[in-house]
């Protein structure tokens, strides 16, 4: 699925965001990525998403070597992942519903099948009242179950979710997390970013890996691996 | 293909919202295009009336050869057979003594009395030789050096005129089609620029989805289309208020002017200016997202 190896990213004003990277991480797993604010996680998920590019080591996701020059299959890649980013990427002045099927509709799907895709996720999200209501007139909460309910209706192999508990108050973050946790059930793997240590304390069944200043340590937990 | 058709409706209320986000920069754009295509179809049915005034001329270009005295009635006849076998050459055809007379009568009109001075008929028979004008100089030289001929009349003066605004107006006709194309152009890769540049969180956003180059800047080439359609079709209607109204002002006051028919003429603009405006607009877009898509 994701297969790290000596991975290390620097950015154009030479700042080294990530070291020597070594990591597999196998389909179907739950993994938290936790560290303070700026320590990498994001970058790594960046890596990921083929957004960065390794600047030594080499990285594999979903069978797709993430680098410069296989740019266009990235492309194909980034069509099986579910991103959650940070700050949503909603696309302002359309409802919930059209900003979920905005992001199926390059896929190939019937307009029909499209449809029920999309108010099945809003409805997993509990975002089923909300569906014709423009993004701008949405929560912060109510918004990040859109960008989650945009993630999952493409029926992706990995879901991305960077700070999906950001801004929000305790219940709220339980709550996205047991959803974020729930889309295991269907054999995708979820990869969460959080600085929210004290929200996945309890977690038994995960992988960890914690980020600092641009190293990694990982540890497995329960049954996953 | 699929995801395209699939898509109709999507890219249609996409160009439609693309259109509304910059409203009024949009109307201006088509009422900008409208105007340029208005002139181009100016000059387009300028250099029509143009050709075909001329054409009529061309018809008419003639020469004259005159006979030797000493030349017999069955040989003058063998000449304009010859002659009118001559490459260029539309038709030949003898004017008698008496067909001469009447000519220059109908040409003087009531100052034909004068002629009436002579006791016999001062004119004499020639050779009357509708030429194609490109060919002026290959038939003047071979009429010219033909026994029974004396001498021939060319016009060479105002024939080469003709030839010139025929030039003139082909030229003309090329420059401005040119020059309408590429400002049509760059004020509609412009547009598309800025169409992008105010969508450009949802491209990215759409990018970083996994959405192919061609499902992003289809609703902006169907945006360029649409606008360069619009002026088009704004353009088209105004040409042809125009050709109404100007002929019927030229119809009534300058009755010699052979225009060409106007029925032809506007269904030549109807088809032609829409058409056009949606070859500028499709390259226009297609140039406006390249340029784009480089950076």
């Amino acid at each position: 699925m994701i297969i790290s190896e000596n991975v290390s990213l620097i950015y154009p004003d030479k700042t080294q965001a990530l070291f020597d990277v070594n990591l597999e991480i196998k389909p179907g797993e739950l993994v938290y990525i936790t560290g303070p604010s700026g320590s990498g996680k994001t970058s790594f998920l960046k890596l990921l998403m083929g957004m960065e590019f390794p600047t030594s080591g080499s990285l594999s996701v979903l069978g797709e070597t993430i680098n410069k020059s296989n740019y266009g299959n990235i492309q194909k890649l980034r069509r099986k992942i579910g991103p959650v980013f940070q700050e949503f990427k909603l696309i302002q002045g359309r409802t919930a519903l059209e900003n979920v099927m905005m992001g199926m509709r390059f896929l190939g799907i019937k307009p029909k099948l499209m449809k029920e895709q999309a108010h099945e996720a809003l409805e997993k999200v509990g975002l089923g009242h909300k569906k014709y209501s423009k993004v701008e007139n949405l929560s912060w909460g109510e918004s990040q179950r859109v960008a989650i309910a945009r993630a999952v209706a493409r029926k992706p192999l990995l879901i991305l979710a960077d700070e999906p508990t950001g801004n929000l108050d305790y219940d709220n973050a339980i709550n996205i997390l047991k959803l974020l946790k729930s889309f295991r059930e269907e054999d995708i793997t979820v990869i969460i970013t959080t600085h929210a240590t004290h929200l996945i304390n309890n977690e038994k069944d995960a992988m960890f890996i914690n980020v600092y200043k641009g190293r990694i340590t990982a540890e497995r937990k329960g049954l996953a691996v | 293909m699929k995801t395209f058709l699939y898509n109709i409706g999507y890219f249609f209320k996409e160009t439609g919202r693309i259109i509304r986000l910059n409203i009024l920069s949009n109307i201006f754009s088509i009422i900008g295009t409208g105007l340029i295509l208005f002139l181009l179809g100016l000059v387009i049915t300028g250099s029509d009336i143009g050709n075909h005034l001329v054409n009529m001329l061309n018809e008419e270009a003639e020469i004259n050869g005159y006979f030797t005295k000493d030349i017999s009635d069955s040989d003058r006849n063998e000449l304009v057979e010859k002659i009118g076998k001559i490459y260029g050459v539309r038709s030949a055809r003898l004017v008698n003594e008496d067909e001469a007379k009447k000519k220059m009568e109908d040409i003087l009109g009531e100052e034909a009395k004068i002629l009436e001075l002579f006791k016999e008929n001062p004119f004499e028979a020639f050779v009357e030789i509708r030429i194609n004008v490109d060919e002026m100089e290959n038939i003047l030289d071979n009429v010219k050096n033909m026994k029974g001929i004396e001498y021939v009349r060319d016009n060479r003066e105002v024939l080469e005129k003709i030839k010139d605004i025929t030039y003139a107006f082909k030229v003309l006709g090329y420059l401005l089609i040119a020059a309408v194309g590429i400002t049509t152009l760059i004020i509609l890769s412009h547009m598309i620029r800025q169409g992008i540049y105010n969508n450009r969180e949802q491209i990215n956003t759409l990018r970083l989805l996994g959405s192919p180059g061609a499902f992003i800047g289809f609703p902006y080439v169907l945006t360029g289309i649409l606008l360069t359609l619009l002026g088009g079709i704004l353009a088209a209607l105004s040409v042809v208020l125009l050709i109404n109204t100007a002929y019927e002002g030229i119809g009534s006051t300058v009755l010699f002017l052979p225009l060409p028919s106007k029925n032809d003429l506007i269904d030549k603009m109807i088809i032609l200016i829409p058409s056009l405006s949606f070859i500028l607009g499709l390259m226009g877009s297609l140039f406006g997202l390249s340029s784009i898509r480089k950076k």
